[in-house]
């Protein structure tokens, strides 16, 4: 497993050729997210990271609308040609890469992808030309597992570092304080939601719009054993907002050990968590989000109670193609959860004349049945 | 698409009822989901046998209806896409709505059910588009980020069909690219559990402010595109598409009715220079709503797109009060009430086509045929009948609480 990060400076190339790592990320300000660069300071440091050996991978990263894609190409050939290879996120951008530049293609595949014919897909849409794929970190360890196995392209996933939760083109800060704006385009603050007891999500505004960002960061280090041993090919540090333990970070995952680890916690600033990568939970509150008892059933469902008339009727919609007959018996579930049978004694239609049966969308008029409320589900016993 | 070179109106339908309603009101198509693989895991959703019968009855009217498969699926989500999808093919179904490239391979490789790339996919340029027409899609639900404009580049270079959002709620974000959700409730958003942080305050430190600023500044307002549709035409977009499978009987009756009659009155005129234009938008204004803003479909939508505000959901100017069950001279009017009435209120009957019905209840019966002075919501009242009022027609009346 290799390690990858980014290179904003001279200086943190000289860290990264110290630390062993074989390849740097470049983000030109006009192409990446969170890019800094210049066109003149990505082609120094894209000539100074080739010099110590480092591989230029070139960041692509933001979402392009037609006019924002037609614009960068014009300029998009400056950097491609200076880098080895290029890491993309929209769609878009991978196809261009893939049609018109000789380049290797890395796919940040960060955003869904969670299965493996998705990014079997991207790899075969690609044309052999992947060379890498950047795994969602919603992912569980056992998916990653399998996914170093069974794809042809070596996969990264983030190690270390900020979690993106929110990605708008919209300028979202600016227009609450717009005298707030810094030389650089950008404007950061820190947010608390009044429905979440979190406080301090960072928020930052740049050219690309705006981003937010989870109060702790992702932090695999203590598990860059297991991830080696799984086969996983990219293990990433982005340590872009303060890189002053970057060094430190890359030795764990080097040589990890547990002491020295509690150490290098204790005085990092921001907490850290590891995600979904135990175990991705994401959907069981699902069946929670609404009534159980309210939901309709196959077969054997007649319809719905619209009105529950104490002592006198119940109005059923009768929905189910064979309608409802006087002979029926009937079987009705609460929405709380209680089950009422029943035979019909009295069946009427809306003009309030017994008859013997009502047919699919029309209204049965039937014998007050005690307990039963409006909303309860209607069913052939 | 349709006859006369007009987009299609697609509207929302999240239950048996609203596709109904939908299509009654005018909708070339609707799209639904069913008990899996959609983002709206809290709207009804259709049973197998809902779908069957709501696929009929679209049908049979020349509607078309697509379904939603649009969630991030997981591995173990997939593996009971197949047995869906060959349903799907079998009920007649035309065309599902994906955002995953592993569902768009297991869709394709199960049934010959056209591909619709939901706008969870985030496409923006033609390039995208280009990719995903590779991988087998025969429609793109582009993202909102792109105008009308683009969207018109995008399908001549593409040659593809081109679907847009023309009205509804928003995503502040790059559709598909929030996980706020995910991570601060455990509910993953992209598969059907999002928890609309976007919509909550939040206190905003750094601002230059000596105390935290508050706003609600990841909220948009809502998508409205009425004045934009001579630039829809004039692109040539195949679809618009009305967000809100969630929303009421009275949004999804209301929208496919306005938009279908705008559109019906550009085939007729070849334009919208009308004061029906005007009434449309009275219409639209009638059904709860954020502030309308036309969001980037001209141009991008900037800090003035940002809503600011405590979402109220009975902020709209009228409200429904239910939905005609049954209408003929012998019953009367059978009105199901959602909100409570009084004798001598003014009502509103919105028929399919056309103006509506004003009604004054001054004569309300129960079911039973007793005289009644209030109407109490989840029960049934009859009116006395009025010629041109039929089942499924909503009732609406001026807001009050």
């Amino acid at each position: 497993m290799k390690l990858t990060s980014y290179g904003r400076s001279l200086h943190e190339l000289n860290i990264l050729k110290d630390q062993g790592f074989e390849e740097v990320i470049l983000e030109p300000k006009s192409l990446s997210r969170f890019g800094k660069l210049s066109k003149d300071e990505f082609l120094a440091l894209s000539m100074r990271a080739k010099e110590l050996g480092l591989r230029v991978l070139l960041e692509w990263d933001i979402l392009m609308t037609e006019d924002v894609f037609t614009a960068k190409l014009k300029e998009v050939n400056d950097y491609v040609a200076h880098a080895d290879a290029v890491r993309v996120q929209d769609p878009g951008a991978f196809g261009w890469v893939v049609r018109n530049t000789d380049r290797p293609l890395q796919f940040i595949a960060e955003n869904g992808n969670h299965n493996l014919p998705a990014l079997e897909g991207w790899v075969d849409l690609a044309k052999g030309r992947l060379e890498r794929l950047i795994l969602s970190i919603e992912l569980s360890k056992t998916a990653i597992e399998g996914y170093v196995q069974k794809l042809k392209v070596p996969c990264e996933l983030l190690g270390m570092g900020r979690i993106l939760l929110f990605y708008t083109p919209r300028p979202l800060l600016s227009a609450l304080a717009p005298e707030k704006m810094t030389m650089n385009g950008e404007i950061a603050a820190l947010g608390e939601s009044e429905e979440s007891p979190h406080k301090g999500f960072p928020i930052v505004e740049n050219a690309h719009g705006t981003f937010m960002f989870h109060i702790k960061e992702f932090c695999l280090v203590d598990f860059a054993h297991e991830l080696r041993q799984m086969g996983l090919g990219f293990f990433r540090i982005d340590q872009r907002w303060d890189n002053q333990l970057l060094a430190e970070i890359s030795g764990l995952v080097k040589n990890f050990d547990a002491t020295g680890f509690e150490t290098f916690k204790e005085k990092y600033t921001q907490d850290l968590m590891r995600g979904f990568y135990l175990v991705n939970k994401t959907d069981v509150l699902f069946p929670k989000l609404k009534n159980s008892r309210l939901q309709k059933r196959e077969g054997d469902y007649i319809g719905e109670v619209l009105e529950a008339e104490k002592g006198s009727h119940l109005a059923i919609m009768v929905k189910n193609p064979k309608g409802l007959k006087k002979t029926d018996l009937l079987k009705i579930l609460h929405p709380k959860g209680e089950i009422f049978e029943s035979k019909i004694y009295s069946l009427r239609n809306l003009s309030l004349e017994e008859v013997d049966s009502v047919a699919a969308g029309n209204l049965a008029i039937i014998q007050f049945i005690g307990g039963v409320w409006v909303k309860s589900q209607v069913f052939y016993q | 698409m349709t006859k006369h070179q007009l987009p299609e109106v697609l509207a929302p339908a999240g239950s048996l009822d609203k596709l109904k309603i939908a299509v009654l009101y005018g909708a070339n198509a609707v799209y639904v989901g069913g008990q899996k693989f959609g983002l709206r895991t809290a709207a009804d959703n259709f049973t197998l046998d809902e779908l069957r019968e709501g696929m009929n009855f679209a049908h049979e009217r020349g509607t078309q209806v697509y379904v939603v498969l649009n969630s991030f699926l997981h591995d173990k989500d997939l593996e009971e896409v197949p047995e869906f999808v060959k349903f799907l093919e079998e009920i007649g179904t035309d065309a599902v709505i994906v955002s995953d490239l592993g569902v768009v391979k297991t869709v394709r490789a199960h049934s010959k059910i056209p591909v619709h790339i939901s706008t969870q996919a985030s496409t923006l340029n033609s390039e995208s588009a280009r990719i995903w027409k590779e991988a087998g899609a025969t429609r793109i639900v582009l993202g909102r980020e792109v105008s009308v404009k683009e969207a018109g580049k995008i399908k001549r270079e593409v040659d593809i069909e081109i679907e847009m959002f023309i009205h509804g709620s928003m995503c502040m974000a790059y559709s598909g690219h929030c996980v706020i959700s995910n991570f601060t409730q455990g509910r993953d958003s992209n598969r059907g559990g999002c928890a609309h942080s976007c919509r909550f305050e939040y206190s905003l430190e750094g601002l230059d402010t000596p105390e935290k600023k508050k706003a609600y500044f990841m909220s948009s307002k809502d998508l409205e595109g009425l004045r934009v549709l001579p630039a829809f035409i004039e692109e040539k977009i195949d679809s618009l598409k009305i967000e809100g499978r969630m929303k009421s009987h009275l949004y999804a009756g209301t929208m496919s009715k306005v938009y279908s009659e705008a559109l019906k009155y550009y085939a007729e005129h070849g334009d919208f220079l009308s004061d029906d234009l005007i009434n449309w938008e009275a219409e639209l204004s009638k059904v709860s709503h954020r502030t309308y803003t036309e969001a980037s479909l001209v141009e991008k939508a900037g800090a003035d797109s940002i809503f600011n505000e405590r979402e109220n959901a009975s902020d709209g100017e009228w409200q429904m009060v239910g939905s005609v069950i049954d209408a003929n001279p012998k019953s009367g009017i059978v009105i199901e009430v959602r909100n409570a009435f009084n004798q001598g209120d003014e009502l509103e009957i919105i028929p399919f086509k056309g103006p509506a019905i004003k009604v004054v209840a001054n004569e309300i019966m129960d079911l039973a045929m007793k005289a009644v002075t209030r109407t109490r919501p989840t029960t049934l009242v009859r009116l006395p009948f009025v010629e041109g009022v039929s089942s499924m027609h909503l009732v609406r009346q001026r807001g009050k609480a």
